[in-house]
Order: structure tokens, then sequence, then C-alpha cells
């Protein structure tokens, strides 16, 4: 194998392959499953890995799945040892052998060229249901694993090509819907087409060559990645971010810390700090945790720097379990990625100091919400995920406003709103307003992006509504004189004229049909002195109706021309 | 005789094909003038005229041409740089912003710095009018007219140039849109107007608000491009059929196209694929992957007895879900400039070098390497002979480009660099073939590759190795392939209407009305355009999904089916459907399928050019030697001394052994070391693996014995 040159034009080559191999997989994912989650809001990711369970490529649909296979790819490697082969699949959850959330279910496959394992395909993607106590899994009430989910740890469901029933039956005797079959088929599915692809690729080039090849473009990568690291003056660098509730103790409240230590072309991120484990389901998992903090920092750098091994080579990232960001066993874990948002306040409020032209201010937090009950027109059971009123407005930075409407950072605009005449075909609501909410983004010279105000009318009765989230307690933080954004909040306005407000985790039950559902997802963080806000571009927002002409006067000092 | 002129406006060059009965087409350039792009189509006639034997001034020679079929870029560009109407719409209150917030996406989900597209009507000129219908079309709040009209006389204060209407659930019932639209026609007569359940009347607000505003924001741009258009062509004497190509790869009267702006959105690379099957079917292949390489771009397609359609196409980051043909467009052409990223990976693109100042090799002042300099080092192109002699290349500065940016810093010599170069566009290209092949679940080495576009057949093998594909067609027309693709379009209008329903519980009385509805308007549209009954045929598809999908697939459903209420014959064409593009189906499972849109295609049948079969040359192809010279053969990465030969003079049969060139004045062919050459019936190169005779029989064996 050390005797291939290499060629750098072939380098070129096999990047742009695998690219082409996990976008390819991920094509197959979108057409091929069926919950919703999976085929309109891309709750997925698919990679191909090294033998060694290496990363060599991804492709991100939602970035918080990033950085959660290559661990746990070596990590079914060193479990099987000696006992993997040609045509096994395995599947895996388990938070507790590396998993980020237990609804995150992967599947691996090992790739055999002439008789050896010399690479792996991989599929995660959120399923709709893994048991558990709660149908969906997000159990406010949950405080160990088991009355989250069904842990899968590493399990061959396939082996040498022959489907395994019994394994099979056993696992989805555990799970309630039969959707959720179906679209694990779909990931193994997606993981051969991988696998037919790279095939290809060593039939053309032969192992030596693709070996020696990759570890150059793993170099190449990191290099890429010092470099911008490099930027980044050294130093120690401090920062924190809130949570607020654990779904159990009203009024609690916890502390995302971090030390952030950027020596030369390396950077290591310390949570040791961090607050302890909630008795709740609010913790995450170490690889959900690192891969917020991996996500926030790749928003930071250069963005056409490849996603292989050799991108996270320079990074290292310390969180002591027992902690909110990496619970012990057997801790409940589902809301972990939820975690993201304020790990990435942590992150941007300690970097902003030394890198002001590459932070952002706060983005909007997450607050969902989950409604189900019988479809009175069908007699049909309905589930309706509420991607309509979730999406907030993402933090402005030096030079650039925030983004309207994107939704929490883990996603980053990789996650839809509904169609709203889908939404009214799907569900019995009836939707009274979708619109951009005026006001609610952080004024400053770069302002944050817009959040949304959601309104509906339910359709059903006895509908049962599970909220999830935060952002409304704090708002998204301004930066250098920037200001916040607005709170976050679900209102519920019963017929009879009583007004409910759930918790940021809740389970309500038997709301009425008429009940008007309201929500708000609010804006982000603003950037610089508002008084410094292009004069030209505030008159065209007064116009257009997004900053109203009191806060163009009171934030940004702005009078419009003849209503003075 | 009937002459007909296919026209296809490109950023630096007009293209024109003309046809007559009986002759070899003839291919005109002339330099587009994007100020007034009529212009450039004047010129050219005049050169056209000026051919003729004996020479014709333009007024004598107008009057002669039968039909015209014009591809335009107005439209396009309009939409591209951001410089489309002032546009107002009257949607429905509490979901004004759909337009502006688009769902929600970032494309770039780790580029803080990308921000969102501007949208086609700003906020203030967004009204959302009270009145509501449900989701079956039954009014829930009558129309607010007063609130209608406060928004005219606001659009009328403002100087707004189009209109669009858009309410919520309009696709099962068109009356609120109808009764707003009455007051536009009312109170703004000047306004465009566009009605969204006029141009697509099916569910999916985002798509149906995004695809009207478009109509708009393009709609006075194309009238006023067609006013000048028809005012020159009869400023000429021009009293022929004119007709504009549109997205869907069919043609339409000037006046639909005034009223549907929108569906000339890709009029300009639509007549390419259709005219790749005429070229196949001589090798008696129904199927065909067309590209095209320009300066900036390469469009890939596949046709499978038509080209592939698709609903739910975009330009510029707005959707548009009328149907557009499936071209997938990459940043990848002559004028693609090589960089090196902070890793040291040589990349190409998508940065281009355009035409001004173009590559290095143009000698017009670009100092960055592009793929035309690596194929002018590599030796592809003769530097004496680009553009049949027309324009001088400068080897020394594309030399001095590539040394400068790749070479050096990587190491190489300049020749290794710009084999780099050309490789690397290769796989860049090769990988934009997949994206319409394997993506869409075809296989490309079943299909024969079509390269269009001067610089596409000096390409053409390596991406073929890439990609496996056995056989390559290079038409004589490839440099004007979509011009020519234009002479052979169809007439066709696209309905849709939203019928949702479960396929097993089908209301068939309802669903033929609707589709009696639909093939009625189609029928008074090909009346319009003087289509006689025998020249007409009506096409219906269905769009459907496993209960509880989110995405349709589209497939067309033959008639007898409908006729016989035969909706397990239809669900085994979806579940046939669905196989082929996602490798499996539901059938075992007895998954419902439901019915979520009917659509109509009415198709005018057009009068073709006459496929002339040319007589039988011989295989000899040695009289259209015309020189050697080294060029770059990547199976063994040297340069070696290889046969130049004069396109122009190689007839039906001449037969070429890989590696060599063959030349045309529009077009360089690099026949690798793993193919070889032979010419068919129409005259086109017909490149097939070594070993492979039996993919060109047409071209060999037959004749052989017919000769022996």
């Amino acid at each position: 194998m050390s005797a291939v040159t290499i060629d750098p034009i072939l380098l070129s080559v096999y990047a742009r392959t695998f690219r082409s191999i996990t976008d390819e997989m991920s094509i197959s994912m979108e057409q091929t499953t069926r919950s919703p989650i999976l085929c309109e809001a891309k709750d997925y990711v698919t990679g191909l890995y090294d033998g060694d369970g290496n990363m060599l490529e991804q492709t991100e649909n939602l970035p918080i799945l990033a950085f959660s296979l290559a661990p746990v790819c070596k990590y079914i490697k060193e479990f099987f040892g000696d006992e993997i082969y040609p045509g096994d699949v395995i599947f895996h959850n388990d938070v507790f052998s590396l998993g980020n959330q237990n609804n995150d279910v992967a599947v691996f496959k090992p790739v055999f060229f002439e008789g050896r394992l010399v690479a792996w395909t991989a599929v995660k993607g959120h399923q709709a249901d893994i048991g558990g106590n709660v149908a969906g899994g997000y159990n406010p009430n949950a405080v160990e694993v088991w009355q989250e989910a069904l842990r899968i740890p590493p399990v061959k469901v396939v082996e040498k090509g022959k489907l395994r029933k019994d394994v099979w039956n056993l696992i989805f005797a555990n799970v309630r819907l039969d959707i959720v079959q179906h679209d694990m088929k779909a990931e193994m599915g997606a993981c051969t087409v991988g696998e037919r692809r790279l095939l290809e690729l060593l039939a053309k080039y032969g192992v030596p060559s693709y070996e020696a090849h990759k570890e150059a473009l793993f170099d190449a990568t990191r290099k890429m990645m010092e470099a911008e690291i490099a930027k980044i003056p050294n130093g120690s660098y401090s920062g924190e971010g809130k949570v607020f509730y654990d779904g159990r103790h009203v009024g609690s409240k916890f502390t995302i810390r971090v030390d952030i230590e950027v020596k030369d072309k390396s950077i290591r991120f310390d949570y040791s700090r961090t607050d302890p484990q909630t008795n709740g389901f609010v913790n995450g998992t170490f690889t959900s945790s690192a891969s917020a903090t991996i996500l926030t920092l790749l928003q930071m750098v250069n963005p056409d720097i490849p996603h292989n091994e050799g991108m996270v080579q320079p990074i290292e990232i310390v969180i002591p379990e027992g902690t909110i960001l990496n619970a012990a066993y057997p801790k409940a874990t589902t809301f972990g990625n939820h975690l993201c948002p304020p790990n990435a306040d942590a992150i941007q409020r300690a970097l902003a100091p030394v890198m002001p032209e590459r932070v952002t201010a706060g983005w909007n937090n997450l607050l969902a919400s989950l409604t189900t009950g019988i479809d009175p027109r069908t007699n049909e059971k309905y589930v309706d995920i509420g991607f309509m009123g979730l999406k907030g407005g993402s933090g402005a930075m030096l030079g650039t406003d925030g983004y309207d409407h994107i939704g929490m950072i883990d996603a980053s605009g990789g996650v839809l709103d509904q169609d709203y005449e889908m939404f009214e075909q799907q569900t019995p609501h009836r939707l009274i307003r979708h619109e951009l909410l005026t006001d609610s983004a952080g004024a400053g010279e770069w302002r944050g992006g817009l959040g949304v105000e959601t309104i509906f009318e339910i359709g059903s009765d006895d509908t049962q509504l599970v909220t999830f989230g935060d952002g409304d307690f704090e708002p998204a933080f301004g930066l250098f004189g920037g200001g916040s954004g607005g709170l976050n909040f679900i209102r519920l306005h019963y017929p009879d004229g009583q007004t409910v407000v759930p918790k940021n985790k809740d389970l309500i039950t038997g709301v009425p049909r008429g009940t008007v559902y309201h929500q708000v997802a609010s804006g982000g963080g603003g950037y610089g002195d508002p008084q410094r806000r292009s004069r030209k571009l505030l008159a065209e927002e007064v116009r257009n109706g997004v900053i109203s002409e009191k806060a163009a006067r009171e934030l940004y000092g702005y009078e419009a021309e003849g209503s003075a | 005789m009937t002459l007909k002129i296919g026209i296809d406006v490109g950023g630096t060059f007009t293209d024109f094909v003309v046809t007559r009965d009986g002759a070899e087409p003839a291919i005109f350039k002339s330099l587009s003038t994007p100020a007034d792009p009529s212009i450039a189509v004047v010129n050219g006639l005049a050169d056209i005229a000026a051919s003729m034997d004996p020479p014709l001034s333009l007024e004598a020679f107008a009057p002669l041409i039968d039909t015209i079929v014009h591809g335009t870029t107005v439209t396009t560009n309009a939409t591209l740089t951001g410089n489309g109407a002032k546009c107002g719409l009257l949607t429905t209150e509490g979901v004004r912003d759909a337009l502006e917030m688009r769902r929600g996406v970032r494309e770039e989900q780790y580029n803080n710095r990308y921000t969102n597209v501007k949208p086609l009507v700003p906020r203030y000129l967004r009204a959302g009018i009270p009145g509501r219908l449900d989701r079956d079309g039954n009014e829930v709040a009558a129309l607010d007219v007063e609130e209608v009209a406060r928004a005219l006389e606001l659009f009328r204060r403002e100087g707004v140039e189009a209109v669009s209407i858009c309410f919520m659930n309009s696709f099962a019932n068109p009356a609120h849109e109808q009764a707003a639209a009455e007051l536009v026609r009312r109170e703004l007569p000047d306004a465009y107007l566009s009605v969204s359940t006029d141009l697509l009347p099916s569910i999916r607000f985002y798509e149906r608000v995004s695809t009207t505003a478009l109509n708009s924001y393009v709609g006075p741009k194309l009238n006023h491009y067609l006013d000048q258009l028809v005012g020159r062509l009869e400023g000429i004497g021009f009293d022929g059929l004119l007709l504009i190509m549109q997205s869907n790869g069919g043609v339409i009267s000037p006046q639909l196209a005034r009223e549907k702006a929108a569906l000339t959105l890709l009029s300009g690379p639509a007549g390419g694929p259709g005219a790749g099957l005429f070229y196949v079917r001589t090798h008696g292949q129904d199927r065909c992957i067309i590209t095209d390489m320009g300066g900036t771009s390469f469009e890939a397609s596949v046709a499978v007895g038509t080209p592939m359609i698709k609903n739910d196409g975009e330009i510029a980051r707005h959707k548009i879900a009328l149907p557009m043909l499936d071209i997938h467009t990459i940043g990848a052409g002559g004028g693609s400039i090589g960089w090196l990223d902070e890793g040291g990976l040589l990349r190409m693109g998508p940065q281009s070098a355009g035409a001004d100042p173009g590559p290095a090799c143009y000698g017009k002042g670009g100092k960055l390497p592009a793929t035309t300099d690596a194929n002018v080092v590599l030796g592809y192109l003769d530097p004496e002979f680009f553009a049949g002699g027309k324009m001088k290349l400068d080897v020394a500065a594309a030399r001095a480009a590539i040394e400068e940016h790749i070479a050096t810093p990587m190491g190489l010599t300049v020749e290794e660099a710009a084999a780099g170069m050309y490789r690397v566009a290769c796989n860049n290209m090769a990988q934009g073939v997949r994206e319409v092949t394997i993506k869409r679940g075809f296989d490309p080495r079943e299909f024969p590759f079509i390269p269009a576009g001067g610089a596409g057949p000096i390409h053409s093998c390596l991406i073929c190795d890439e990609l496996e594909i056995p056989l390559q067609i290079v038409p004589r027309e490839s440099s004007v392939l979509c011009a020519f693709g234009m002479l052979m379009s169809e007439l066709k209008h696209d309905f849709v209407r939203t019928f949702v329903s479960r396929l097993d519980a089908l209301d068939w009385p309802k669903l033929a009305q609707i589709i009696g509805e639909m093939a009625s308007e189609g029928a008074r549209q090909l009346t319009e355009e003087r289509i006689p009954d025998a020249r007409r045929r009506f096409d219906v598809k269905l769009d459907c999904r496993y209960i509880k999908q989110y995405h349709e697939v589209s497939f067309v459903v033959p008639g007898n089916l409908i006729d016989a209420h035969d909706s397990a014959g239809i669900a085994s064409a979806f579940h046939a459907e669905h196989n082929r593009l996602y490798g499996y189906s539901l059938e075992q499972e007895g998954t419902p399928v439901e019915v979520i849109n009917v659509r109509v295609q009415a198709i005018g049948v057009t009068d073709k050019p006459v496929a002339r079969e040319e007589p039988w040359a011989g295989d000899d192809a040695a009289h259209a030697l015309k020189g050697r010279r080294a060029v770059y053969i990547p199976e063994t990465k040297t340069f070696r001394d290889v046969p130049v030969y004069d396109g122009h003079r190689m007839g039906h049969g001449n037969r070429i052994d890989g590696p060599a060139m063959i030349e045309q004045e529009t077009t360089a062919i690099f026949v690798s070391a793993s193919y070889d050459c032979v010419v068919d019936a129409l005259g086109s190169f017909a490149l097939f693996r070594k070993g492979r005779e039996d993919l060109v029989k047409s071209c060999i064996k037959d004749k052989k014995e017919a000769l022996a």
C-alpha cells in the first residue's frame, strides 16, 4: 500500500465521487421513506466510512446527526471483531454505546472487496417510534432509558446475506408503528446503494490506491481545518448557555459551561464545569453533544471543507460523564439533541471576543409541539409534528442579517415547514395565520432573523398535545450592542374562553375541537449598534412592516419620512 | 419546398438551423445582441438570405419562410438577474409571506453568510385579503372585495406592472380568484395578470403562489420582447408561422406565451432533449442521454421515448411547478476556471471566465486557466482552426495561466496539470449525468450518449468511460442541437387539476368529466393554432402515491384503462413506475394508492424535417485525412501523434480507429483510444467502444453485406 504514489488529480476524483455516493444514498432515503419526519423533514444522515470506521464523506441533512456515526462504526467493529462478514447488516440506536438519541436508529453495512473489509456504508434516521412508554419517544416523565425506548446495541439483523427473522421480529414486536419496519428497510436499501457505488470505484482503481488516497484526503482536509483554527488567536475562552426546565421540576434551570482552548492548529472544548445531569429526560449523550459542538464550529469556518475524518482530527471534545451533556447510564436522554441551541450559545459567546467576524448572535431556540387525535372526516388517527410553527430566526453576524424563519441551529434550514394546503388535507386543522412576526428580530446594525407567528384552529375532539423545547424564558441574545430576539410561546385558547399555556415540556390531553392554537417562534439576536443600521434598509423594512415605526424610532433612532 | 428555421438565442451566439425538404440542414450563427435579442435574429436571417443560391435580399427571403421556431432566454435572464416586472400579489389573509418564507429552507446549512433570495413581490405589495375556502373548496368566509379594491388602489399608486392572484385552496374552487381577477381587469386594465388557477390549479400553496408570481414577474418582459420580435419579422415581410419554445419541450403560439410567460422559463435548452431521439432512432434505439456543454454550464437530460419531465422545478431558488423538461445544470463549461482549494485539491468551476474575457487562450485579457485552455495544451483544439479558423487561440497564454495557477503550486508539469484539469472537468460532468440517470432509476450504460455544444465531443469519451457508456452519437448539428431540436417539437399544452381520491374508490364519472374539461380546453387552443383533428393527441397522466406518502409519482395512464374503470390496471402501472424509480413497490403489502392530481397534455403534431439518408460511402475514411498532431491520450497518460480528419468530408460508413481527432467548423471530436468511430446514415459520428460493432450494425454489417 505504501508503494502507491498519490495522484493529485485522482485525489480530486475520489473526493468528488465519495460525495456523489453519499448524496445518492440521501436521495434514496428521501424518496423511499414514508414517515414525514424522514421524507419531508429529512431527519437523517447518510455516510461512508473506511474499514476502521473513519469518516470518508457524509450527507448531513440534519447536522445534529452528523457526527454520531463514525464513533459507533468504530465501536461496532471492535464489538464484532473478526465476526464481520460480507452481507451483514447491523442495527444500532443504544445511547450508552455511543448512540445520540434513541429514536435515531442506524443501519451499518460492511463493504468487502476481494475478501477484505475495506469500508462501511451507514444511514441513521429519526424513526417515528422505537418503543418505550410514549408513542414517538418524547416522554417528559421518563427518568430511565427503558421508559423511553427499546435499546438496540449493535445487532445483526442480516448475517451473511440472510435475514435473521427472529431478531427482526424481536425488534419490531417492541415498536408501535408498522411504518418503522418499512423505513428501516429504506435505510438498508440506501446502504446497499452506497455499497454498490463504492464497489464500482474499487473495481476501477483497486484497494491500494483507495487506501492511500483516502489517507491523503484526510491529510488535505485536516490541513484546511487547521488553517481555519490557526486564524483564532491562541488562548482560553469561556461561555455559558442556559437550559430551562427538566420536564419534572418547575423552575429548574441548568447551565452549560464551555472552556475553549485554542493552541496553534488545534482546538479543545472542555465542558467539565457544566451542571450535573437532571433527573428527567433533559440530558445529552456524548455524541449528540459533540455533534452540537462540531456543527457550531463548522458554521464559523470555510463551508467548503469536506466532511471526513481529517476535518475532526484537530478538534478535541471533553464532556465528563454525569453532566447534563453526557448523562450516565441509565438516565433518560431523549431531549438531548435539543441541548444543541444552549450549547451553541455557550460557544458563540466564548468565541465572540476573539473571532467577532465569524460568530453569530443567538439563534431562536426550539419550541415544538405535536398534536394527535382522530380526524373526524375519516375517523382515522393523525399525528402532526408541528413543523409549521417551530421555525424562528437565526442570529445576525458581522455584515449579514440573520435568516428569517430558519429554525433551530441544529437543522440550520434543513427542516421545512409543511405546505399550507397539505397541512389542511392531512390534519383536521384550519390554518388562520402563518407569517413573519413584526419586531420579533433582535435589533442591530445587522438584525436577527425574523420569527414566525402561527395560528390554527384544532379540528379534532379530545386532542392530545405534547410540547418540547425551550426559548420561552430567555430570548436569543444580541452581540456587540445588538438587541435580543423575542420569547417563544405556545398558547391554547379553548372555545369556552379559557387560555391554557403549556409548559415547555408538557403533555396536555382532552383539548377540544375549535381550540385556537397560537404559537410564536421568535427572532434571532442582533449584532452591532442598531443606530448604525442602514437607513435605506430601515426605510424598506418599515414599509414592508417587518419593523414597526415605533420600534424603528425607539430601537434604531429612525424617523420614517413624513412621520415626524 | 417547406422552409423552417430554428433559432436559439445564447449568451454569445444566436444559433440558426435551416431545413428544407430534401436538403441537408444548414447551420448559421450570429453574434447575440443582449439589449434586444431580436436584432441578432434579423441579422442572422439576413446572412441566411445572402447564402441562398442565388443570394436573396432579406425582404425577398422572409416571405419564403414557412415556420420559425424560437427559443428565448428573455424570461430566464430576467429571473436570474432579478430584473423582472414590479409586481403586486393578492393572496389570502394570514399567509401573505409564503412567497418569501419558502417553507424556511436555507440551501447552504453551514454557511451563515448565505442569505435568503429576494422575494419576487416585496412584502408591502403582498396584500392579504379576507375570504376563505376550506380544503374541499367550500366557502368559509366571503371574499372581501373592498379589501381587494384597496389593494388595487395601492398597486396603482405604486406603479405596479403585473398582478398575481393566489388564494388558499383555490385549486378546489376558483371562484374567489375569478372574482378578484374581474376587479383587476376593471381597475387596472393595463396590468399583466396571472391567476393561479388559470396557470396551475393543483394543490400545494407555496408551489402555486411561487409559479404564479414568476409568471407575473417575467410576463411584461416577454411581451415587450415579443412585440419587438414580431414587429421586426413583420417589418421584413415574414408572414409564416411563429412558434415559441416552452420549458416542457413543446412549442406554443406567441399569444399563449404572452399569457403564460412562465412556460418559457427554460425555453433555451428545451430543444435539445427531443432532438437527441431523432439521431438514435437510426440505430434502433428509443432512449438517450443528451448533454450540452456551453461556456459556463453543462446540461444533462434523459429521453425514454420522449424527454423526461418534472413537475417540481426551480429557477434562481424560486419554485416552478409547471411541467418542464428534467434538465440538470451544473457549472461546468469551456470557461470553467481551474483552482486549488485550501487543502490543495484541484477543482474546476463553477466560476467561469464566460465569453468575456473568456479563457486565457482567447487573448482577451483572461489570466485564469479554464477548461478550454487545458484543451488547447492537450492538443484537442487546433489553435489555428478554432471556430473554423475565425478566431486564433493563444497557446502561450493558456500555458502561462495553467503554469502559474495549477502546475507550479501542485508541482506538476503544464501538461500534467492540463490533463488533471481535463480529467476533473470530465468527472464533474459525469456526476452531472448521474443526476439524471442513476438518481432517476436509469442505468446510463443502456443509453446512447449525445454530446452537444462545440466542446462537448472533446470530453465525451472520458465521461462515457467513467459511466461505462458504450455508444456516443455526435450529430452534425451537435453545436446547435437546441435550435435543431426546436424544429422537431410538437405543440404541447399542459393541464392539471387536483382530484384527491383513493384509487380503489374513484368517482369515475367525475374523473371522466375532469379529463374531458381539460381536453376540450386543449382542443380549443389547438383549434386556435389551426391544428386539424387528425393531428391531435391527448395524453392523460395521474399523480399518485401510497397512502400517507408525501411525494407523488406522475405516470402515463392509457385511455382504455380509464374507459374500462380499471383501477387494478392503473394501480399496477403505478407500482411498476414506483419500482423503477425507487427500487421497490408496496404491491405485495396491499398498501392503498391515492390519486392527487390528474393531468392532460394536448399535443398538436407538427411537420418535421424529413430524415435524409446519406448514400453509402464505404468504410475507408482516408480521403478525409487532413494531417496528424500530438494529443493527450488519457488511457496511457502520454501524448501521441494521431490522425486528424476533416469531418465535413466523411460520409456514411466511413470508419476511423481511435485514437483520432475529427474536426468540423463548429465542433472538434476526440475519439479516445477506447473507442472507434463510424459515420451513420444521418451523417452522425457514432463512437462505439472498441469491439462493440454490434451497436452500430446499421452502419457496418448490413451495408457490407449489401455491397458484397
